[in-house]
């Protein structure tokens, strides 16, 4: 197919031929963002937490009244029994806050030297006790869990600072990255060192914030019971396949052992599940409406290029009889469809490469999200070409039939 | 002469049905995905209390100096230190203190169980201040605040729940094992987002129950259970430690009328600031700011991200089926040059044939507007499928929302008319003579 | 009536300048039934167009019921054919989204007039070509001939002063073409000035006055020897 003679035609049709182009290359760069968006949503929703996630749940309990730090010790120990005793729980432990609660616990800068002013990392603290590693299911990989002599009470505004933990590998190949860190310390908002003990393959953050990125699953455990005033965080592992029952039997036993607590009924008891859905609300959000607006902005611009190209079939009847009767061949006038919206595609697929990253760079600063890699692009073009020519070829197949005959009646 | 266009527009309209329904689709879709986004937006991103935005202020002191604070910027509370010191120096005409509680509304009879009860410590300066509206009672006063009452405003549902709505004024509430008198009730409030207390909180979670008297909160050691953050070295064992640490968890608000108040308390806590490190409290140069309540919104990044971004990309969205639309309306347009032709050789002057485009392509920006509005309902259903539910509630479809989905399909198809109407108008009388 | 002195209209393309009429003048009075004749692309069509203010024209005077009109802007131009002039094409140029009815009250509608007026006036305009019953009918539903009574009846609603009608038989058969004709006579007989271009001579004869175009100029038929050839020419072909 010779290009010349379809670009002088398409001249012809200048503001046509540029609007599709135009629609092209902003469907490109809509398009392309989207779908790296909605990647990396996902992929940020994919991330592990290391948890036993489909045996886990989560009671969030509020003390009815003021206790001092040895009563609510003393509560905390008292419940947790009652949990272990259960006939559907595996094990149970306590802690003011778990991977992706979202609320609860701290955040706290690490350094490696006492007087560091620019800290190293920023880690979740937990504070759990020698059940922790076992109700989450977290997989350690070296050294060794807490013993029960090791768990101090924590009080109200209470920093106790242990002179042991247990940190993510994640964490510790950040302080470590030569993999020594076992039997090393470090200091974490403290005077005092604390000594890495043991290693878990994976646990995840409590928060998840864009700030936190950089401190992706940056995480430790202290060997510290929760005896603040207001409540601490049951953390329950059930017998597999006996969650539903687990969950069920702890509210009312724990009711049935001091009625003076708060399980708030609208999220005070949820499955990791839940848990998860709710860290991850946002997210799935914005992957959800990032893909419906892909999927109805591809379907537009792919009618839009049928409704135009028909316009241009029936605007060129007479010609198309006119090369027909000279001898042009269905399948020529079909290509010539085809070509011309192939060229206006690459047209507007140039522009919109430009347009892509130009709305990347300033989504980049805008709202930190990444760079974009250039295979995102490059589908986004092929996905745009193949959209093109499906969406002419049927006016181009009208076209193809269009009788020599034409060419002798008026125009 | 505007009902002959609208007619000659349905006309025209129903010739083509297939490519009129494409038009209407395409300006449907864009305008219900940018009216559903940008009802959240709105609902985040509106000023919750326009008629003293401006008067009202959040005094910062960079208690934390160069080395620890956010990039120059002071830290978003105060400590208790330097928050009890500000409030002491009396140098507003009104200043409350803020920080969060979550206490146990204990029952009346002795086999229910408690339940949850969410508030703020406040000083009486609050309500005033903020435009608090009362259904019974009234604020505590300042007297109140210096003898340290245990008076408790509550909330209108609050007052449902515990004293099934009646006026209980006066009588005793018991919150986690200590008991309060009920001074007031609060009529509905709460702004969105919830300004006075965003450092550390979305500001679009439920609405407080109660908010109790702070001195009387500080007395009781009732702790804070809103954001907490500390620099360097944490060694405070108890609540009294704590108080005296460089912990900020307090949010300082003050209420300033005049530009010349603003300037007074702004050389006031630079003043208050100098003299700390004079007294050897802080080693570095006073760095305070004083922002009002746009201000300090926009420094909170109260809009989620996941506004701005979805915002921004259905407007893009919209822009793209308005380009399609002036493609198809060029089509459509053009393939009536014929008519054109006859119209102005009898008669029609360039500004009737062009008129005559931009109100066919109105009537199709209306019907745009109201399948728009169809799909706008129905995406505001599925709103919590796309946002946080505690931001997917505040979106709601009112009457002002509907007039800007019509409004919008019927301009954004005008304006998308303008180039192919021009381009109608331009057809000359004498063309279809020609042809012959 | 109409009235042009030393017209020209010259067609400039990147090559060349074409004349299309050149020095031409003609004198239509009030009343008359004048037939423009000529061979293929001797000009009657572009006087036509200019004579009807569908297109400008590059020197000499043209004065439309004593007003000259080559100051006029698009706007007064639009006016004018909208008010004095009736056109009757050859392919009747009906809009054929809209029925009878609607075509014919297409200049009534811009010249703003009310809408009981409007309705009586195409009534009447349609009533006169014989077509009242045929009000909500589409063109395509119509033959031909009825087609261009529908055109004429537009052409007649808004009562013009000046007839302008190009080739207004050329599409239709013979017995259809006698009929278009009568009626342009009658029109004629109750006081239209009609100008009608045509190359068949038979039709030509019906005129009160024939002008004769070749090469953009009037000619006097008697002194033309070039007339002779090309008139007997055109007019064999349109009879064979």
């Amino acid at each position: 197919m010779h290009i010349q003679p379809i670009l002088a035609a398409l001249r012809k049709h200048k503001a046509g031929t540029l609007l599709i182009a135009l629609q092209i290359a902003l469907t490109l760069a809509i398009v392309c963002n989207a779908l790296f968006i909605i990647h990396q949503r996902l992929a940020h929703i994919a991330e592990p937490t290391g948890v036993d996630e489909s045996n886990v749940f989560v009671i969030e309990n509020m003390w009815g009244e003021q206790y001092n730090k040895q009563q609510a010790a003393a509560n905390v120990e008292q419940d947790l029994a009652t949990l272990r005793n259960l006939p559907a729980v595996q094990d149970a432990t306590q802690s003011d806050s778990y991977p992706l609660s979202t609320v609860g616990g701290s955040d706290n800068f690490i350094t490696l030297k006492v007087d560091q002013v620019e800290p190293t990392t920023d880690a979740t603290v937990y504070s759990g006790d020698e059940h922790f590693l076992h109700t989450l299911g977290l997989k350690l990989i070296a050294g060794r869990d807490f013993r029960a002599d090791e768990v101090k009470d924590a009080g109200q505004r209470d920093v106790v600072v242990p002179p042991v933990t247990i940190i993510s590998k994640a964490m510790a190949d950040k302080l470590y990255p030569n993999g020594d860190a076992l039997g090393k310390s470090f200091y974490s908002m403290s005077s005092t060192p604390v000594t890495i003990v043991g290693i878990v393959e994976t646990m995840q953050r409590s928060r998840l914030g864009a700030w936190a990125i950089p401190y992706a699953e940056q995480s430790m455990v202290w060997p510290i019971r929760d005896a603040s005033p207001l409540g601490v965080f049951y953390i329950v592992r059930a017998k597999p396949g006996q969650l539903a029952a687990a969950m069920q039997e702890a509210p009312k036993a724990l009711y049935a052992a001091n009625r003076m607590r708060i399980i708030n009924p609208k999220d005070g008891l949820m499955s990791f599940a839940q848990v998860r859905r709710r860290a991850y609300d946002s997210d799935r959000g914005m992957a959800i409406l990032m893909g419906i607006i892909c999927v109805v902005l591809l379907a537009i611009t792919g009618a839009g290029i049928v409704g135009l190209t028909s316009f241009w079939v029936g605007q060129r009847r007479r010609q198309i009889g006119v090369r027909r009767a000279l001898g042009a061949t269905h399948r020529d006038i079909l290509h010539y469809f085809l070509t011309e919206n192939l060229l206006i595609s690459v047209g507007g697929i140039g522009v919109g490469i430009v347009l892509t990253f130009g709305l990347n760079l300033w989504l980049v600063t805008r709202f930190e999200l990444g760079i974009m890699p250039l295979t995102y692009v490059l589908s986004g073009v092929v996905l745009l070409i193949v959209l093109g020519q499906g969406a002419v070829f049927a006016p181009a197949l009208r076209a193809s039939r269009v009788p020599p005959v034409e060419a002798t009646r008026p125009a | 002469m505007f009902n002959y266009y609208l007619q000659l527009g349905l006309h025209s309209l129903k010739r083509n049905p297939a490519l009129t329904a494409l038009m209407v689709m395409a300006i449907a879709f864009g305008v219900s995905a940018s009216m559903v986004t940008y009802s959240v937006f709105r609902a985040v991103s509106g000023d919750p209390i326009p008629e003293k935005s401006s008067q009202l202020f959040v005094p910062l002191i960079d208690s934390w100096g160069p080395q620890q604070n956010d990039h120059g910027e002071p830290p978003g509370a105060l400590n208790y230190v330097d928050a009890m010191a500000l409030m002491r120096a009396h140098q507003s005409s009104r200043m409350t203190l803020i920080y969060s509680l979550m206490l146990s509304a204990l029952p009346h009879d002795a086999n229910s169980v408690p339940s949850q009860a969410t508030g703020y410590a406040v000083t009486g300066d609050f309500f005033p201040m903020f435009d608090v509206p009362f259904l019974y009672g009234s604020a505590w006063s300042n007297a109140d605040d210096d003898s340290r009452a245990a008076d408790v405003v509550i909330s209108d549902s609050f007052n449902q729940r515990m004293f099934g709505g009646a006026n209980s004024v006066g009588r005793e509430i018991t919150l986690s094992g200590h008991d309060y008198r009920v001074v007031g009730i609060t009529g509905h409030w709460n702004p969105s987002p919830r300004f006075y207390a965003v450092w550390g909180e979305s500001g679009f979670g439920d609405p407080p129950d109660f908010f109790l008297l702070l001195n009387r909160a500080l007395d009781l050691k009732i702790d804070n259970t809103g954001r907490n953050s500390c620099r360097g070295h944490l060694t405070f064992r108890s609540w009294d430690e704590w108080l005296q640490s460089n912990c900020i968890w307090l949010m300082p608000w003050v209420e300033l009328n005049t530009s010349a108040d603003v300037a007074r308390y702004r050389q006031f806590i630079e003043g208050y600031a100098a003299d700390q490190q004079r007294a050897g409290r802080y080693g570095w140069a006073p760095n305070v700011r004083l922002d009002d309540v746009p201000q300090w919104l926009e420094k909170q990044h109260v809009i989620p991200e996941e506004s701005r971004i979805s915002l921004v990309v259905a407007l893009c969205f919209l822009v793209i089926c308005l380009v399609n639309t002036i493609g198809l309306l060029l089509a459509k347009f053009m393939r009536r040059a014929g008519e054109i032709g006859v119209r102005r050789a009898l008669g029609a002057t360039r500004h009737e044939i062009y008129s005559q485009y931009l109100v066919e392509a109105g009537s199709v920006g209306l019907a745009g507007g109201i399948v728009g509005l169809l799909l706008t309902a129905a995406g505001m259903s599925g709103v919590g499928l796309l946002f946080e539910p505690e931001i997917a509630r505040l979106a709601h479809l009112d009457i002002s929302l509907v007039a800007l989905t019509v409004a919008v399909a019927v301009v954004a198809t005008v304006v998308a008319a303008v180039y192919p109407a021009w381009r109608a108008a331009q057809v000359q009388p004498a063309w279809q003579l020609k042809s012959n | 009536m109409l009235k042009m002195t030393h017209l020209s209209k010259v067609y400039r393309t990147e090559v060349v300048e074409t004349y299309a009429l050149r020095d031409f003048n003609i004198d239509v009075k009030e009343g008359e039934f004048v037939a423009v004749t000529g061979p293929s692309g001797s000009g009657k069509t572009t006087f036509l167009t200019i004579a009807g203010l569908l297109e400008t024209f590059t020197g000499g005077e043209y004065h439309l019921d004593g007003m000259e009109v080559s100051q006029l802007n698009d706007n007064a131009r639009s006016k004018i054919r909208n008010e004095k002039i009736g056109f009757i094409f050859q392919a009747f140029n009906l809009i054929p989204d809209l029925n009878v009815f609607d075509n014919v009250e297409v200049p009534l509608r811009y010249r703003g007039m009310k809408t009981p007026e409007r309705k009586e006036r195409i009534m009447n305009a349609l009533e006169r070509v014989g077509l009242a019953s045929r009000a909500k009918h589409y063109p395509a539903e119509l033959s031909g001939g009825q087609q261009q009574r529908v055109a004429i009846a537009r052409a007649l609603a808004g009562s013009p002063r000046l007839l302008l009608a190009d080739e207004p038989t050329g599409n239709l058969d013979t017995q259809m073409a006698r009929g278009v004709l009568e009626l342009l006579e009658e029109i004629h007989r109750e006081g239209a000035t009609i100008v009608m271009v045509t190359h068949d001579p038979e039709l030509a004869a019906r005129a009160q006055r024939n002008v004769h175009i070749i090469d953009g100029q009037v000619v006097d038929l008697a002194e033309d020897p070039r007339f002779h050839t090309a008139y007997t020419a055109a007019a064999g072909q349109v009879r064979g």
